[in-house]
């Protein structure tokens, strides 16, 4: 009895020595300070301030009116007013408008034919025709919601004109009997950062512990003589002393950080944040948790301090697309999405859009939440097993060493 | 007995192959990342257009016309109606778990009042915190709106004795014709893998780079290499950086082919300048990469600066959020990032295929990159054969 009073005191008072370790490691490393430290307080910035402008206004457009008419020029004037399209440039062919196209002056055409007007007076359908260049989709999807809400603007109006003799409301009513609204969701300007930011932020908390803790490792394994992940001293026997007090320290720093990350950067730039305060908290536990021993465990493959960079970094833009935030994760194909799953990113970006974004609630992101902890769980048991071997590989080095030396 | 700069490269060179052959971080960084990277990008998006993206429908009137609509709804390719609720608040909940994207909200007397001409009115709710589900879903749901109200409209104008399309001149007097110009699929991968994998492999070329001079100093090698090249720095780089420009440029032609020859995505300009844009994007991250350690002569912050900066990239390139959206600051920084301007290259080239001349300001752009190396070549000199490593 008194003798496990004694190991767990001794395992007290060894867990709170490596973790102080840990905390001095951490802080004397300047590189491990930039992932820990610097670049999730001002990686985010950047980000936010990149995409504050949320969605792209005012894309150069030329025009080629070869109606010329007052019909022509009030549905380009309607265009022009959108705050999608600018017209800046009305060309006299097709020619002149495409030179500007190549110039990048201008990213869309709107040919308006010859026969618009007539064709209205007809009774007969009129066609305007966009070019868009598709350099990048948003391009594409101004011009053509610009242009398709004026042409449905304009429809209302030539119709009840046309009606003439019965009442404007009876005949609007007859041509268009059905009547739609769209609504937005949480993201009301269906904005870039909106979309974006949350899931960066999440991605961010992931990659800079898996930077900072294979940094951290591979330093510790350059100043060890044979190489080793665990040094040679009488506090780091066993295994769970090491690991609870280095996720400590981790989970210490990470701590203040996701806060900053969750709650002020949002904050400072006005982005969506209906998340309920508890529930943020509660979920952001077992993802940070998962996160450490993730990383933990993989930073076992690290030998040398700067490998790490060149295993990870790019593993950032990849695991953003596998996440399902961007591309839908139900066009995910099988084999990629099963691959998702290993990542605590994966959840831990969907469910904090959930939370934070769609304000769901304690049951609505169970799911996430459960394999989160289940990921921590197992993570956990993954990273003992390599500190387990670590130490026995250290221990094994240190006789070899000193029969060597008798020998 | 001198030997010559020719043969002093070479020896450098094979030195250089020897140790990337011996390390197994280079055949990960070099080869295996890249490859996995194009595949991966690829394949995920392989479809071009998310299909089937699953949405919900609220139904409270439940008649023959508003179970008409909601059949024609599930026709369109991209979406897929996966659930029926019966109330507002169960499909939101739904949403909020992330089963659905978006939902039709029918309410109750929909087809009475319709049938009464008192024009009654649907809903579509979409979450847009999903942006490309949520805008490839709008798309839909408009269309079949305009459809649903359409077929109600044209009956009746039928009956009146209109013919088809005269009634489709009368319900929508003006239509738009819209031109996607080289890529009319509107396919993500043609927009997102074509800058996705050349970033990727730029950014592996500057932290590779970075990771093969730093190293010399961390494993006090520098002696020997700076010895191979008679001291001369200028000499030692080419000799060290040469295999790697040959195996990464391999990596670019690889991405090439794979993209254009195998996968047929746009290249309007024929492959043989894409080919050479490869080129100009490994030649130009390396001579980043030289540049980052140069300056920062630190291994550990050239190689946090080259991260940051490679991953970065991506956004400010203008790929996905166009640069002209972007603060103004924002518009003068992105001409620092050699992504950018491969991005617009390929935009005027593969994309549009239109002449090179129309680019040639990122052209000059990228070999000014190429130059950087020369800013810092005294300085990283005074590095190689004085400094010692400081991890």
């Amino acid at each position: 009895m008194g003798q496990l009073k004694d190991i767990l005191r001794e395992g007290f008072a060894d867990t709170f020595y490596i973790w102080w370790e840990e905390i001095k490691n951490v802080f004397k490393d300047m590189g491990v300070l930039i992932f820990f430290i610097i670049v999730p307080l001002f990686y985010p910035l950047i980000y936010s301030f990149l995409y504050s402008n949320e969605t792209v206004h005012d894309v150069p457009a030329a025009v080629v009116d070869n109606s010329h008419s007052s019909l022509s020029r009030e549905f380009l004037r309607k265009v022009d007013a959108t705050a999608d399209i600018a017209i800046i440039s009305h060309c006299s062919d097709m020619e002149e408008a495409e030179l500007l196209m190549k110039e990048t002056k201008v990213y869309g055409i709107i040919l308006i034919p010859e026969d618009f007007s007539d064709n209205i007076a007809r009774g007969e359908q009129a066609k305007v025709t966009i070019y868009s260049n598709m350099a990048g989709l948003l391009y594409y999807k101004a011009m053509l919601t610009a242009t398709t809400n004026v042409s449905l603007d304009m429809n209302k109006k030539i119709k009840i004109e046309r009606a003439g003799n019965t009442t404007n409301r009876q005949d609007e009513v007859s041509t268009t009997p059905l009547k739609y609204e769209d609504v937005s969701l949480y993201n009301p300007h269906n904005g870039f950062a909106s979309f974006l930011i949350p899931a960066v932020l999440i991605l961010i908390i992931q990659q800079t512990l898996l930077l900072g803790i294979g940094l951290a490792a591979g330093t510790a394994r350059e100043n060890n003589r044979f190489g080793d992940l665990i040094p040679m001293s009488s506090h780091y026997h066993g295994t769970m002393r090491i690991v609870l007090g280095k996720s400590m320290c981790y989970m210490m720093i990470y701590a203040i950080m996701a806060a900053y990350l969750v709650c002020v950067v949002p904050e400072i730039f006005g982005f969506v944040q209906v998340s309920q305060p508890f529930t943020l908290f509660v979920f952001m536990v077992p993802y940070i948790l998962a996160c450490i021993f993730f990383s933990m465990t993989c930073s076992i493959f690290i030998h040398h301090r700067e490998a790490c960079f060149l295993i990870f970094v790019c593993t950032s833009v990849p695991l953003l697309f596998i996440s399902g935030i961007s591309w839908p994760g139900t066009a995910i194909p099988p084999f990629w999405k099963v691959l998702s799953w290993i990542f605590p990113s994966t959840w831990g970006i969907r469910g904090f859009v959930a939370v934070n974004t769609m304000g769901a609630t304690w049951s609505e992101i169970q799911e996430e939440y459960h394999i989160l902890w289940l990921q921590t769980g197992i993570y956990f048991v993954t990273t003992c097993i390599v500190y387990r071997w670590q130490i026995l590989s250290s221990e094994r080095h240190l006789l070899d060493g000193e029969s060597n030396k008798l020998g | 007995m001198t030997i010559n700069v020719h043969r002093r490269i070479y020896l450098i060179a094979k030195r250089e192959v020897l140790r990337i052959a011996t390390r197994p971080l280079y055949l990960f960084s070099m080869v295996i990342a890249p490859l996995f990277c194009y595949i991966f990008f690829t394949t995920l998006m392989w479809n071009g257009l998310p299909t089937d993206l699953p949405i919900g429908v609220v139904d409270l009137d439940n008649t023959s016309t508003t179970r008409n609509i909601i059949r024609n709804l599930d026709a369109f390719q991209q979406t897929k109606i996966v659930k029926h609720y019966d109330s507002f608040s169960a499909a939101r909940k739904d949403m909020q778990k992330g089963n659905i994207y978006s939902f039709y909200l029918i309410p109750k007397g929909t087809t009475e009042k319709a049938l009464a001409s008192r024009q009654p009115t649907v809903s579509f709710y979409t979450n847009y915190s999903y942006l490309i589900a949520g805008s490839l879903l709008y798309k839909d749901q408009r269309t079949m709106s305009e459809l649903a109200g359409g077929a109600i409209g044209r009956a009746t104008l039928r009956a009146k004795g209109f013919t088809d399309d005269q009634a489709m001149a009368i319900l929508q007097p003006i239509v738009i014709d819209s031109h996607a110009l080289n890529n009319p699929w509107l396919n993500y991968s043609v927009y997102l893998s074509n800058t996705l994998i050349p970033g990727i492999l730029m950014l592996l070329i500057f932290m590779t780079t970075i990771y093969s001079i730093g190293s010399e100093l961390k494993q006090n090698t520098q002696k020997e290499w700076m010895g191979l090249a008679n001291n001369s720095i200028y000499t030692a780089l080419t000799g060290k950086m040469l295999p790697q420009t040959i195996i990464f440029f391999i990596m670019a032609v690889a991405y090439n082919m794979y993209l254009y020859g195998f996968l047929h995505y746009p290249c309007n300009s024929g492959i043989i300048p894409m080919l050479f844009m490869g080129l100009l994007l490994v030649v130009s991250s390396q001579a980043f990469g030289i540049f980052l350690f140069g300056s920062l002569t630190t291994m550990r912050y050239a190689l946090s600066a080259a991260a940051l900066w490679g991953v970065l990239s991506f956004s400010i390139s203008g790929m996905s959020y166009p640069v002209m959206a972007m603060h103004p600051t924002l518009q003068g920084l992105a001409y620092l990032f050699p992504l950018r301007h491969y991005y617009l290259l390929y935009v005027n080239l593969a994309l549009n295929g239109y002449p090179l001349i129309y680019a040639w300001e990122s052209v000059v752009a990228l070999l000014l990159f190429t130059l950087l190396p020369f800013i810092v070549i005294r300085h990283l000199n005074t590095v190689v054969t004085q400094y010692k490593y400081i991890p």
